[in-house]
């Protein structure tokens, strides 16, 4: 009989190995959406880059909301609204997240991303 | 003097090496970036059956080589394969030496993933741009533990059939 080998294939540690790889997938942030539409007054459209952090100071109906975009991911700084949904909604990131503030009127929404990293 | 037992051997394992990197680069691939990495079969076995030198030097030889033949010498593919190779190369050996209860699949499987991720922070480093690096880890971690195991079983079915058959003659 053949003496085994110790390189003989599945032993305990290859599922180590697989499922220290599977569950680092799931550590992984989602797919991030990549930039982020803010309408104001059902007319105005401001589109900004998630890439780059920013704060921007945005004139709505009854004030100045403060958005701030920080690592990819938007959240509202200050609001002139009395009961401040918006800011306690905190930070968004994925595609389809949005940001409501309706005394303000205004709407921040996360896009999804129309290229790929080849075209790109 | 080097014994020219080492060097034959040595060219035999580049020459499979090459030879499997170059059919592979024929076969069409559906995601850019995405190959079986079969020649890493040779490179795990000179690794097992010489060490950790002569599988650096079937590895370099096979990038460099290899690249000449399919005409992508000095591309970017080009040095995506040779630093993913070189860098999958030395995991592999820490794994071969340390981890002891960890099969041919599992070694295989590091050095595939090593190789990817490679690949991929220096596709993001020079090309991209940072924010698609995670984006493009996922598909790529997953299927590299899909090729890292058939690397794997191939290279032991080699290995098995091999073993202790194949030494370097004393130098005279």
């Amino acid at each position: 009989m053949r003496k085994k080998s110790r390189y003989r294939p599945l032993k305990i540690g290859d599922f180590v190995i697989i499922l220290f790889f599977l569950s680092a997938l799931f550590f992984l942030p989602r797919i991030e959406g990549r930039k982020v539409r803010i309408t104001v007054d059902k007319g105005k459209e401001y589109i900004y880059s998630l890439m780059e952090d920013r704060v921007l100071e945005i004139r709505g109906q009854i004030g100045v909301t403060k958005v701030a975009i920080k690592d990819g991911r938007v959240r509202v700084l200050e609001a002139p609204c009395p009961l401040k949904l918006c800011r306690q909604k905190g930070w968004i990131k994925k595609k389809g997240d949005q940001i409501i503030c309706i005394p303000n009127g205004i709407l921040i929404c996360i896009e999804g991303e129309r290229f790929d990293a080849i075209t790109e | 003097m080097q014994s020219l037992n080492r060097i034959a051997y040595i060219s035999i394992f580049t020459a499979g090496a090459i030879s499997l990197f170059v059919v592979e680069s024929l076969i069409p691939q559906p995601i850019p970036g995405i190959r079986l990495g079969l020649a890493n079969i040779f490179i795990l076995l000179a690794l097992l059956t010489f060490g950790f030198r002569e599988a650096l030097l079937v590895g370099i030889l096979k990038s460099v080589v290899g690249s000449l033949i399919i005409a992508r010498l000095l591309t970017p593919s080009f040095l995506f394969s040779i630093s993913g190779t070189i860098m999958s190369i030395i995991i592999m050996a820490l794994a071969v030496r340390y981890l002891r209860s960890v099969s041919l699949v599992g070694i295989s499987i590091l050095g595939a993933e090593t190789h990817t991720f490679i690949q991929i922070l220096i596709a993001t480093y020079l090309f991209i741009g940072k924010a698609s690096f995670v984006y493009l880890l996922v598909p790529f971690v997953l299927l590299s533990l899909i090729t890292g195991s058939i690397t794997g079983i191939c290279t032991y079915w080699l290995y098995e059939r091999t073993e202790g058959k194949i030494e370097f003659a004393k130098a005279p």
